[in-house]
């Protein structure tokens, strides 16, 4: 990849920073993209890639900031994404949120940061962990004599530095799948899919080496212990701290944790679950009139587990008005904004059905516009649970100085993109 | 973007940055220069500040520092002469014992841009590359290609060149590839960093150490290398097996095009390695990223231009969520097209229907004419499905209804009853010109089984005053000229409207010149102008189920993993319409009976000939007598009417072996030759009609099921002729009827084999199963004429036979 130059536009188009990596292109070719953006924004096909002459900008949006690459070159597209992907990471690291108003009150940092991540267009150091070593936000605090370039820099250990010292050493570590559910308005299941990850909050003092022990299905087939329950992982993704070849040849998955927060693994499953939370509807619409709307919710999972702050998203009509409602449990209410009721559920136990019956006035002049036809969509939290069964089988922390240290796990399985289609 | 009191501003912060009271605080000073660039960032020209900021560059705040060399680096362009001073820090800096400092020093340097100042920098730059901090090698290596970037310097670079091919051999994997990226820079003439054997090993054994931008380009770099022996690309090829399967998208994608370039010669390894990214590419396909997810379905759309099957069985992958941007949807929608097969094609399609009435009218569209593309393959669904749409009295669904059954009846004549239907109740209601268009095309077409054609006309010819588009103008021309052809009494008065109109009035020339054009046509007599007007419609044996053929990979390998796929829209894999190449025309020259007529005997010939000639089954004793012969020619239509006839009557007596009637048999039998679904449709073409075997239709290769339909007529000196319909198909799965012959056929010994060998390993099994595949060969003769079948079926083993 090379990009000539990486520009922080916000929403009008007007840059807030910039960095010209490369010096063989127009800086002013930036004022092109906007426009064709716009333009292209009218007719709903705002491509990530905006192209004017022979200026590419592949770009993409975060909060309220554009971030753009712009090269001349036939560049290898994936990776630019990735790299403002992984800038817009770094800068989240430092900044908390990414937003215009982060970028202006963190200007010297981000400068610092632009500085870092590439150079003439291609990308250096893009760890955050690792720049956070030596490009720090005290920017009120004076720094005579620069700090020194962590060793990581050379280290075999990149992404962690030595000398850290804690008093209480712990490790807590979280499970979290995401279900990505849709279903067709007829009641089949079209796309079912679990994105799992395994989040790290490690403190822990020097140079611990950790040992994660999953139920992995291949890992048990290779020990021979196919009678207990497992589950197949697919598309297995590390953090660069776990060592590869270690779990291409026995499955084990060891490392050197990263200090403080990082995310060690993320796992995906295509395997068909139960839908957790199944939705039944039924939305009658009387034209001119009114618009009846049932809808039944059902806990698809054990009695022992419950769904927390549960929230089911119905569409209704734009030109719909005077609502009225009834729920079996919890609350509904109208958003107006996004042409829907909201049905909140605090706590949904496993192998409950719930009802909720809602019914809007028309106007008795019916607008010509069709309507879109959305999906009820489905916001929820189950604790203690994972749908894919996997377990946490040990954590094992081992260090030189043999000090003890605690490891703490946490399930917790929420939606993702969970639609259901309506008729 | 200058702003009002600018010069006021850059007045205020000169006199900060000067105030001596404010350089000696060191806090205050540091936010004199940031108030500078921040202001150079909201784009107020500051460059009058340039000396003030040289100054402020003499700091130990290294904060400061990196602000003031923002600065001046953006700046230094417009002030060469002052920049020299800066020069001087810049290089006390480098020999400072902070390595941060000495890296910071040595990129800014080379970051001024500045031709004047090349022979200062490259004292520093040398000693950069020894430098004990990798962090300053890193720059230090990347610094020499910015020089030479600016100022291309032919015998320093050589001496420069060696030290960058001997840091290949850094200890620091950033050094090593920055290494590659400098090298490729100067070397640019020369076409690029050289790799040789050992670089190649030295590289590859390092890869895993890189992070991933080091990775994709070690990986870039490495498709220049051509391995000297099988040997050395296999273990090449399988080093890169893991990264194959990476999960990051960008390495995957890296990989596969090296693995492209380098079996460039070996089609079987690249369709194993196309067979192998199939998950992570369905992965970046669903990734959370909405740029990876477009970019990972450009690069799939590219991938199916040579393998339509290998997306075939997760169709639903490609299904669209309600929130995905539009572009998406889109090349979603032109990806499931591909993907369409006799076992899905019920569930896709009932799927892009629900896409057909989405709020955006570009999705609605594609939608449309993605059933439209269909509709090719699978006309009767689809055209239930468009034909409902047009229930909906939605304009703009109207609207890409009729131009996608343009498209469709043009490639598929035997819509043509159904559109015909459709268009009675369409009216001039439609905004778009394009759908205007579209409507009165097809009224031109088929105005004569429209029969509320003249009123649909009669509303345009009333409202061409008001018409602005000249397409349509043009259109309606023809059209009324069309249907006064053929409905002369109905349609005479408008003609004559609109003739007057156009030509008195109207103001565009075109118009005005086509409509004197038929105006003085008319004069020259009826005939003449249905001469001229009814040129010759679709080509009536235009494909029923033609594919396109898949293109080899090479074709698009180079731009795998580029903006370029990202860019095309779409447009390459979606054909041009009407009359558009891909559908393969057969001439099968009905009059000259004899080059058409080849006596069997022939054929022995030519098959010995070739080299499967060892496998030449049928005895050329009772062949003279009998021929087969392409005439009388049987149209696409003629054929799909006695297919499915047959078909039916089939299905109705039960699956029998050997069915009979008076005049008709139908016989079912397995052909041996598993290569011949894979193999193109032309040259199988070519193959059949050497021996008079005229095939219809195809499915593209690779596709399951694979589907090929022929027809023959075989000519008997005695018996006289008869003809022969069939239907090759080939569904990936190993017949059990076939199987269960071959246990007892085949010796006691052979079967034990097999079945040891599976227990050794499952794979040796697998594959002897793929050895037995076989083509389903049903055939349909009429009139009935055993031994005609039997010869014809011989003659057709050994064409599939000797095909492969």
């Amino acid at each position: 990849m090379s990009a000539s130059a990486v520009f922080i536009l916000d929403l009008k188009g007007k840059v807030l920073i910039c960095r010209n990596y490369k010096g063989n292109m127009d800086m002013n070719e930036i004022d092109h993209f906007m426009p064709i953006l716009m333009k292209r924004e009218e007719e709903a096909e705002a491509t990530p890639l905006v192209t004017h002459g022979s200026s590419h900008f592949l770009w993409i949006k975060h909060s309220n900031l554009y971030l753009v690459a712009m090269t001349k070159k036939n560049a290898n597209a994936s990776l630019v994404y990735t790299f403002l992907y992984k800038i817009v990471q770094v800068f989240k690291e430092y900044f908390k949120e990414l937003e215009e108003e982060s970028i202006r009150d963190n200007f010297v940092t981000v400068y610092e940061l632009m500085d870092e991540v590439m150079d003439f267009g291609f990308p250096q150091t893009t760890d955050s962990k690792i720049l956070q070593e030596y490009i720090t936000q005290q920017g009120h605090k004076l720094e005579v004599g620069a700090p020194r370039p962590p060793a990581t820099i050379t280290n075999a250990v990149s992404w962690r530095s030595e000398g850290i010292k804690y008093r209480k050493n712990e490790v807590f570590m979280d499970v979290i799948e995401s279900v990505n559910l849709l279903v067709s308005a007829s009641g089949s299941v079209l796309r079912s899919e679990i994105v799992g990850t395994i989040k790290l909050r490690v403190v822990l003092s020097g140079m611990p080496e950790l040992r994660l022990g999953l139920n992995d299905k291949v890992l048990f087939e290779i020990t021979g212990r196919e009678k207990s329950k497992a589950v197949e992982l697919e598309d297995v993704k590390f953090h660069q701290c776990v060592r590869l070849s270690r779990f291409e040849n026995d499955r084990t998955i060891s490392f050197i944790p990263p200090d403080g927060e990082s995310e060690l693994m993320s796992y995906r499953l295509n395997t068909t679950v139960k839908p957790l939370i199944w939705i039944e509807s039924v939305i009658e619409k009387f034209s001119h009139s009114r618009v009846e709307i049932k809808v039944k919710a059902r806990s698809n999972f054990k009695t022992r587990s419950t769904a927390n702050s549960v929230s089911i998203l119905v569409p209704v009509p734009s030109d719909a008005d005077s609502p009225k409602f009834k729920t079996s449990t919890g609350s509904a209410k109208w958003v107006p904004e996004k042409s829907a009721v909201q049905w909140n559920i605090k706590s949904f136990p496993g192998g409950k059905e719930y009802v909720m019956r809602a019914s809007f006035g028309l106007p008795s002049v019916d607008s010509d516009e069709l309507e879109a036809k959305r999906p009820i969509t489905v916001n929820f939290e189950i604790p203690y649970f994972t749908v894919s069964g996997i377990q946490v089988r040990y954590l094992k922390i081992i260090e030189k100085s043999g000090y003890h240290a605690l490891p703490w796990v946490r399930y917790i399985t929420q939606s993702g993109d969970y639609q259901l289609r309506t008729n | 973007m200058p702003y009002l009191g600018s010069e006021d501003a850059v007045r205020e912060l000169r006199r900060a940055l000067s105030n001596p009271h404010v350089q000696s605080d060191p806090l205050r000073y540091r936010s004199s220069v940031l108030r500078a660039v921040r202001a150079m960032s909201q784009g107020v020209d500051v460059s009058d500040l340039f000396s003030e900021m040289v100054k402020a560059c003499a700091t130990v705040d290294v904060v400061q520092k990196k602000l003031v060399y923002v600065f001046l680096c953006s700046y230094a362009t417009l002030n060469p002469e002052l920049s020299l001073l800066v020069i001087n820090t810049l290089r006390k800096d480098c020999q400072d014992p902070n390595p941060m400092v000495r890296s910071l020093a040595l990129r800014n340097m080379t970051n001024l841009r500045l031709p004047s100042l090349v022979e200062y920098v490259e004292q520093p730059l040398t000693a950069g590359l020894r430098d004990r901090a990798a962090c300053v090698r890193r720059v230090a290596v990347l610094g020499w290609a910015k020089l030479h970037h600016l100022q291309p310097h032919p015998e320093i670079d050589a001496a420069v060149v060696n030290e960058l091919y001997g840091l290949l051999r850094d200890p620091d994997p950033v050094v090593m590839v920055n290494c590659l990226r400098a090298l490729e820079e100067i070397l640019k003439e020369e076409g690029g960093v050289a790799i040789n054997k050992p670089i190649t090993h030295h590289l590859l054994n390092r890869l895993k150490e890189s992070d991933v931008w080091g990775q994709c380009e070690v990986l870039r770099i490495l498709q220049r290398y051509h391995p000297q022996s099988e040997d050395e690309l296999f273990d090449i090829l399988s080093l890169l097996d893991a990264s194959l399967v990476s999960p990051h998208a960008p390495v995957m994608a890296a990989t596969l095009s090296l693995f492209l370039g380098l079996c460039s010669g070996l089609p079987a390894v690249s369709l194993a390695a196309l067979e192998r990214v199939r998950g992570p590419l369905l992965a970046a396909c669903g990734s959370v990223s909405r740029e990876t997810r477009f970019t990972a379905l450009c690069h799939i759309q590219l991938l199916l231009r040579s393998l339509p099957g290998l997306m075939g069985a997760h169709y639903k992958r490609f299904f669209c969520s309600y929130a995905e941007p539009a572009y998406i949807k889109q090349r979603k929608m032109q990806v499931l097209v591909e993907l369409v097969n006799d076992e899905n094609v019920a569930m896709l399609l009932d799927e892009l229907k629900g896409y057909c009435t989405d709020v955006n009218p570009e999705t609605a569209q594609a939608a449309i004419s993605a059933i439209g593309r269909i509709g090719r393959s699978y006309s009767d669904r689809c055209l239930e499905i468009l034909t409902g749409l047009l229930g909906l009295k939605q304009e703009h669904i109207t609207s890409a209804v009729l131009q996608t059954m343009c498209d469709l009846v043009w490639v598929c004549p035997q819509c043509s009853d159904t559109v015909c239907l459709a268009l009675e109740g369409c009216d001039g209601m439609l905004q778009d010109s394009q759908g205007r268009q579209a409507l009165l095309w097809l009224l031109a077409v088929y105005g004569e089984r429209v029969s509320s054609a003249p009123y649909t006309l009669e509303v345009f010819i009333d409202g061409v005053r008001s018409e602005a588009s000249l397409g349509v103008k043009m259109e309606l021309l023809t059209t009324t000229m069309k249907l006064f052809l053929c409905r002369p009494s109905e349609t005479q008065d408008m003609l004559g409207r609109l003739l007057h109109y156009c030509i008195e009035e109207e103001m565009d020339m075109c118009v005005r010149d086509q409509a004197l054009l038929y105006y003085r046509l008319l004069h020259c007599g009826i005939e003449e102008t249905r001469k001229v007007l009814q040129g010759r419609r679709s080509d009536p044996s235009l494909g029923v189920l033609i594919g396109r053929p898949a293109e080899p990979i090479s074709q698009w390998a180079s731009s795998f993993n580029t903006l370029e796929p990202l860019r095309q829209g779409g447009v390459a894999t979606e054909p041009a319409s009407r009359g558009s190449p891909e559908h393969v025309t057969f001439d099968p020259k009905p009059n000259t009976d004899l080059s058409d007529t080849l006596n069997c005997s022939q054929i022995e010939k030519v098959n010995l000939d070739s080299d499967g000639a060892s496998r030449f089954t049928y005895s050329s004793a009772n062949v003279p007598a009998r021929s087969l012969s392409l005439s009388p020619v049987l149209s696409p239509e003629a054929f799909e009417r006695l297919w499915m006839q047959r078909h039916a009557s089939h299905a109705e007596q039960g699956a029998e072996k050997l069915e009979e009637e008076e005049d008709y048999v139908c016989l079912e039998e397995h052909i041996q030759c598993p290569a011949v679904p894979y193999c193109s449709p032309q040259s199988l073409q070519a193959a059949m009609q050497l021996v008079n075997i005229q095939t219809l239709a195809f499915t593209p290769p690779h596709t399951l099921p694979w589907r090929v339909y022929l027809y023959t007529h075989t000519q008997h000196a005695h018996s006289g002729s008869t003809l022969i319909v069939g239907e090759l198909l080939y569904t990936g799965e190993p017949s059990r009827r076939v199987v269960a012959v071959k246990k007892c056929t085949e010796d006691g010994d052979v079967v034990e084999e097999e079945e040891e060998a599976g227990m050794l390993s499952g794979r040796e099994l697998v594959k002897k199963d793929e050895e037995e595949e076989e083509i389903k060969v049903t055939l349909k003769q009429q009139p009935r004429d055993d031994k005609a079948l039997k010869d014809f079926l011989s003659i057709l083993t050994t064409v599939l036979h000797t095909h492969n």
